[in-house]
């Protein structure tokens, strides 16, 4: 995917399917606090501007989910975009664009 | 069901990760990397972009593509990912097609079960009781209260939904639409057009 290119919502669906797929309910995108909707959309950002891969960021946020399980009692949700938040910073460290 | 039904768990009390999101925001932005109604676009984008336009599309598409059409009715799931719609991993989209014989009407007797990735979200009646028991006890009579009166002749086929494998009627293409273009093919495909509840309106009858 080039940069400046944005995808649809179902090409993240298709790039992300599996284990790092987005949290739906019967569909719809779970965004339980705002942040977490803040977070989506850094990631997507973030790769429009890097020209970086669906595929590297996927590798990033599986790395990202197996370091951080849901804390007792923490969402679905809330752990997932935690995980993005640390694999965008991880991808943006790897490419020297964070210290 | 699948765990996507599952609502009991809370996000954390404390805001300790809505800090964080705005400081990794506030960076990128102090570094030309992210701008903040950028991302406010993508979010808003995102919250609209599965509706039920996405599965007129497909329809549409069948109805004017004999190819396609054949693709679509033997794989559901991979004829829509052609056009760039896909969901979740495992579910399994069955497409089925009405004919001057035969009209299908979907239901997900156990919950609220919908083809999201071509329909975007159910409407408030799919998920109720009544209509979830009704419509296989006595589909023509709720199809009649949807105002869709059928002859007697054509058989119903009511598909219960699960959450393996879910269903889109595909509508049989008004009379008098030759000269249509896909795109305004499109207009006439309505969201209970593709759950059996309706079928496609020309407005001149």
């Amino acid at each position: 995917m080039s940069a400046g290119a944005r995808p649809r919502l179902g090409e993240v669906d298709a790039a992300l399917a599996g284990r790092t797929a987005l949290p739906r309910d019967n569909g719809e995108l779970i965004f339980e606090e705002p942040w977490q909707g803040r977070a989506l959309g850094m990631g997507v950002v973030v790769l429009e501007r890097t020209g970086a891969s669906w595929e590297e960021f996927r590798r990033h946020l599986v790395t990202a989910i197996r370091q951080r399980p849901p804390e007792p009692g923490e969402s679905a949700a809330s752990a997932y975009y935690a995980a993005w938040l640390d694999a965008v910073e991880a991808l943006l460290t790897e490419r020297g664009l964070l210290p | 069901m699948s765990t996507e039904h599952g609502h009991d768990h809370h996000p954390r009390p404390d805001s300790e990760l809505a800090l964080r999101a705005r400081a990794l925001e506030a960076l990128l932005a102090e570094k030309g990397l992210v701008a903040t109604d950028a991302i406010d676009a993508v979010v808003e984008l995102y919250e609209r972009d599965v509706g039920p336009q996405n599965g007129a599309r497909v329809v549409a598409h069948a109805w004017t593509d004999p190819a396609y059409r054949e693709r679509l009715l033997a794989d559901g799931a991979k004829a829509i990912a052609e056009l760039g719609f896909v969901g979740a991993q495992g579910d399994n989209l069955v497409a089925v097609a009405n004919t001057p014989s035969v009209h299908n009407v979907v239901v997900c007797t156990l919950c609220s079960c919908y083809p999201w990735p071509v329909l975007g979200l159910p409407p408030t009646w799919y998920k109720s009781p009544p209509y979830r028991a009704r419509v296989v006890a006595e589909p023509r009579a709720v199809l009649g209260e949807f105002g869709l009166e059928l002859p007697d002749e054509v058989e119903i086929r009511v598909w219960d939904s699960s959450a393996e494998v879910r269903y889109l009627v595909v509508p049989m293409r008004p009379a008098g639409t030759d000269g249509l273009t896909e795109e305004a093919l499109r207009a006439l495909v309505t969201r209970d057009c593709m759950i059996g509840t309706a079928v496609p309106q020309t407005g001149s009858r």
